[in-house]
């Protein structure tokens, strides 16, 4: 889907841990991950920053393993912290997804909230 | 899939420049943030500093993960059919730092809510406060210095001299009282 970037920037730091929590990857892999999900619009630059930031926010393990093209590649695993900020990223959505359900079936009436 | 050495320095070359932008200023040496300043005296001040430790550990890893990273892209971006030169370009263009950080984009968020709550009657309240707390300050001191100085018979024989001390002080007052009122409405706007 077209344009969704503004979207996302909310919530993609909460996809990619999800892809994380799923097991062991590497950072390009979690854009072909997105690309394959349909989130094409996704800038590579922005994903590469992302993990740069849960590298630096102590959300993720890393093991280095030697690569084809040369440095070792990173791949990234979640820790006890990364998970609880998973944890708390599906509660926020619960609640807002839930919300934007009621908001959008219920018709308009104001006492749902 | 490999590429052409021509292409591989290019993006060791774009890797190192571009991927210490990712860093904060305390992952970096001093070097490091210098190169970053430097802009167009880059290569010169390098070949200078060359000899000594220019590198953090931190800015060595970021280099190599985005060499990676930008390799993964290219090969992805080839294998849909695009030339080495055109892959290169485009994923050099989509890696290129934007300033997004939470700094920026903290600061960019308050600009905006300061220009989208600005409001001119603000402003012409809080002139309207200095200017009358200034006429007042001015009145009140002068007349307080004129009747101490001696009223009007001892006006001119240095009397004028309390009445302008007492305006002086009561222009300071003013101007006092106007900084309180301007920073009461300012705080009532945060």
């Amino acid at each position: 889907m077209d344009n969704l970037s503004e979207m996302l920037k909310g919530v993609l730091e909460g996809i990619v841990l999800e892809i994380i929590s799923r097991g062991e990857i590497y950072g390009y892999e979690i854009v072909k991950y997105l690309t394959q999900m349909g989130f094409e619009g996704i800038a590579e630059g922005t994903v590469y920053a992302l993990l740069m930031r849960l590298e630096r926010n102590r959300l993720v393990n890393i093991v280095k393993k030697p690569s084809e093209i040369g440095p070792p590649r990173k791949f990234y695993t979640l820790n006890e912290q990364g998970r609880e900020k998973l944890m708390s990223f599906w509660a926020k959505w619960d609640f807002l997804s839930s919300r934007i359900e009621i908001l959008r079936n219920d018709g308009g009436s104001k006492h749902e909230f | 899939m490999s590429f052409s050495r021509e292409i591989q320095e290019r993006i060791n070359r774009f890797a190192k420049e571009q991927s210490q932008n990712y860093l904060q200023d305390a992952e970096m040496t001093y070097m490091e943030k210098l190169r970053k300043k430097s802009g167009q005296t880059k290569r010169k001040i390098d070949k200078q500093l060359s000899k000594f430790k220019g590198r953090s550990n931190q800015g060595r890893e970021a280099q190599d993960d985005m060499i990676l990273y930008m390799s993964d892209y290219m090969n992805d971006l080839m294998s849909q059919g695009l030339t080495e030169q055109e892959a290169f370009n485009k994923a050099s263009e989509e890696m290129k730092f934007a300033s997004n950080s939470e700094q920026s984009e903290d600061l960019n968020e308050r600009f905006q809510q300061y220009y989208e709550t600005r409001d001119p009657a603000d402003y012409e309240a809080i002139g309207l406060f200095y200017g009358g707390f200034l006429f007042l300050g001015l009145g009140i001191g002068g007349l307080i210095g004129f009747l101490t100085g001696g009223g009007y018979e001892a006006f001119f024989d240095r009397g004028w001299i309390d009445t302008a001390i007492g305006a002086g002080i009561g222009i300071i007052i003013g101007i006092g009282l106007g900084q309180i009122t301007n920073a009461i409405i300012a705080l009532k706007k945060r």
